[in-house]
């Protein structure tokens, strides 16, 4: 075995920090770290010198995060936790699930095309935050760790203190709750939808009882039966190729509730098959993804404060831009990428035909499904719908369950 | 070359690194020192072209010890990974059998000699530590992923005709991942974690610096200017650093001095590799060839 660094003996006042550092992580931000990864922890941090508030960061940092989402909570939880003795306190995070209300969940909703391409987004000035009252997180990009800040190990950190204000674009707060019911009809469109898409087959080979590949292990096996003749042949095959989905929902204020329907749609979809992502747009973007997944089936569903990616103004082309750029490597040829929105959007076309000309490109397949595309006599006159439709598979309606459930078999016919 | 028990000096471990001209952040020198400390992966993630595969080959050799690369794909199963059987020998060994009238048992078909050990195998089989690379584990299935949460938690393999193999020394393992799949839970609780983000201006000056000697350091410093005026645009596919170091070879190769705008256009492809992002970065291309003339 290769030797490894001796641990150093950790004081018992810097392990019992570091043990309830490992726990506010857990509790407050929902990260999977339990006994095996505090006990991992103190270890690490028994390698690196502790008098080094960096080395002890990036210590704790590789042993407690699992993604680069997780790393801008970690490090802001870190400097509060080992800031020097009587530095003031960065703002506070909020914690992991404080509700979001679906926009027009607690307001009429708007299905009639609002002033269509201009004005509409355009935020309200920021306002004040009321004395006491709670200022909203400023969504940002997760920022991976970078190594590039020289931070002196005793400035008290390079405390990247998190840009607050009120975000005018914000939920109203609340609950999305869905119906154990309704929940149950979703999760038959889904299963639906993913039975219909057809991908091919998989180039991983599994034992069929028939197939186009002789499975020289198997039959070799049999051989041993027949004194070395290979009389009971075995065979390899290719199964169907599982979709993956991209799920791309429209937040803004126009969506009313029918973002709230769509949005428990992407629940059922994730409890249906781990192949799901799902994001939400306003005026920017936020991955929903691990809190669908954390969701719990027949209970409400509640997500944090999205900011500027829920119940405000609609910037389609600008986002899914972001999205085609930043996360390319989730769209291949496997993925179907569903666009639930109602097109009314304040962005500049080309910018949205950019973004779809990319995804078109990258997917399997690229469906828009649009509430409004449901009423009587609709047409698709909406500049972002017009900028889309020579780019995308399919133009859908959504407008309730049922429209849902034909999803699958309206898809299936386009196969 | 380096020995193992270097790694208990960051520093050390960083000059080792340069030395293979890898200029490793102060983050990534820890979490590749808590490797063999913790006994635990290293789950790697980042941009395309950051130099994530290239950690862990750099890290071999700073060791002194093999590197063994599983690369993954869609399909890659337990057999192209662990071990597979030579099935032709085994058929030509039964019907020699056969003809001379001696009898086989499975001990001797299913015997060493024609067992065909895979990466992960040999890299459990290995009487001195090796650094055991798992490339692109996202382009894995959800299948092997799952197959691969016993080899990290046990560092044992069973193979049902031998029985059980355990690890004579614990591989020191880096998974590398794109993120064009989620991958479980399981597996990232299993794994210390870094994100290897793309490095500072300064940063890729000193990888330039490090990888080709004999780069004029003015034409260096504009490599790299440019290089990250490029990644702040919208591109579909940003230069990673491999594209940056490609260019400032094809550049010497062409023995130029600085990037005019000739430069520029007989390079481009070493650093763009999509039409459209050529368009688009033709401007901003142009303001880098102007600053370069005037300084």
């Amino acid at each position: 075995m290769t030797p490894h660094p001796p641990e150093t003996l950790l004081p018992a006042e810097l392990s019992a920090k570091i043990t309830a550092f490992v726990i506010r992580l857990r509790v407050r931000h929902g990260f999977l770290v339990g006994p095996g990864e505090a006990g991992d922890a103190l270890r690490a941090a028994g390698v690196v010198d502790v008098l080094s508030k960096r080395q002890l960061r990036d210590a704790l940092r590789a042993v407690l995060i699992a993604c680069p989402e997780q790393a801008r909570i970690f490090d802001h939880e870190f400097n509060t936790f080992f800031r020097a003795e009587g530095s003031p306190a960065p703002p506070e995070l909020p914690p992991l699930l404080p509700e979001t209300e679906a926009p027009g969940a607690e307001q009429d909703t708007e299905t009639t095309p609002k002033k269509q391409q201009e004005g509409e987004g355009q935020a309200p000035a920021p306002a004040a935050p009321q004395p006491g009252e709670q200022p909203e997180l400023t969504p940002v990009q997760a920022q991976p760790q970078s190594e590039s800040k020289d931070d002196p190990d005793d400035s008290g950190g390079d405390v990247q203190t998190i840009q607050t204000r009120l975000s005018p674009n914000a939920g109203a707060g609340g609950e999305v709750r869905a119906e154990e019911g309704e929940l149950r009809e979703l999760l038959r469109a889904a299963t639906a939808l993913i039975r219909a898409v057809e991908l091919g087959r998989s180039r991983r080979l599994r034992p069929l009882v028939r197939g186009p590949k002789l499975d020289a292990r198997r039959t070799l096996r049999a051989a041993a039966r027949t004194a070395g003749d290979p009389a009971l042949l075995r065979w390899l095959g290719r199964q169907r190729r599982s979709p993956r989905f991209l799920l791309v929902l429209d937040g803004s204020r126009s969506m009313g509730r029918d973002a709230a329907l769509l949005l428990r749609f992407a629940q059922a979809l994730s409890l249906r098959t781990r192949r799901v992502e799902v994001y939400a747009f306003s005026t920017g973007l936020r991955r929903l993804t691990p809190y669908l997944r954390q969701a719990l089936p027949g209970q409400a569903l509640t997500l944090p404060d999205l900011g500027e990616a829920w119940g405000g103004g609609t910037r389609i082309g600008e986002n899914l831009l972001h999205l085609t750029r930043h996360e390319r490597e989730r769209v291949n040829r496997d993925t179907l990428v569903l666009i639930l929105s109602d097109g009314l959007d304040t962005g500049e076309p080309e910018v949205l035909e950019r973004a779809l000309r990319d995804l078109k490109a990258r997917a399997g397949r690229v469906v828009w499904l649009s509430p409004l595309a449901a009423l009587p006599g609709y047409q698709p006159v909406q500049r972002a719908i017009r900028a889309a439709l020579p780019h995308i598979d399919a133009l859908l309606p959504a407008g309730d369950i049922d429209d849902l459930h034909r999803l699958g078999r309206r898809i299936g016919q386009r196969n | 070359m380096t020995s193992a028990a270097d790694l208990t000096d960051p520093a050390a471990l960083q000059a080792a690194f340069r030395v293979q001209g890898y200029v490793a952040g102060d983050a990534l020198a820890t979490a590749l020192r808590l490797v063999p400390a913790l006994q635990k992966p290293l789950l790697l993630e980042g941009p395309a072209g950051v130099g994530k595969t290239e950690a862990a080959k750099t890290l071999a050799l700073a060791l002194g010890t093999r590197l063994i690369r599983l690369q993954c794909y869609e399909g890659l199963d337990a057999q192209a990974a662990l071990y597979e059987w030579n099935y032709a020998r085994q058929l030509l060994y039964l019907r020699s059998a056969e003809i001379s009238g001696g009898r086989v048992d499975d001990d001797e078909l299913y015997g060493e000699r024609f067992l065909m050990a895979r990466p992960l195998l040999q890299a459990i089989q290995q009487d001195v530590a090796p650094v055991l690379l798992i490339d692109e584990i996202d382009r894995a299935d959800d299948a092997f992923e799952a197959f691969l949460l016993e080899l990290l938690a046990e560092w044992q393999i069973t193979v049902p005709e031998l029985g059980t193999i355990t690890a004579r020394t614990r591989p020191h393992t880096i998974l590398t991942s794109n993120r064009s799949r989620e991958l479980s839970d399981a597996l990232r609780r299993r794994c210390l974690y870094h994100w290897v983000e793309y490095p500072t201006a300064r940063q890729e000056l000193e990888i330039v610096q490090a990888r080709l000697p004999g780069i004029d350091a003015a034409l260096a410093r504009q490599v790299t200017d440019a290089v990250h005026a490029l990644r702040a645009l919208p591109l579909g596919k940003p230069p990673g650093v491999a594209e940056t170091l490609d260019w400032a070879a094809a550049l010497l190769a062409l023995h130029r001095d600085h990037l005019d705008a000739a430069s520029i256009e007989a390079t481009l492809g070493a650093v763009l590799k999509l039409r459209e992002d050529q368009v688009l970065a033709a401007p901003t291309l142009r303001g880098v060839a102007g600053r370069a003339e005037a300084g």
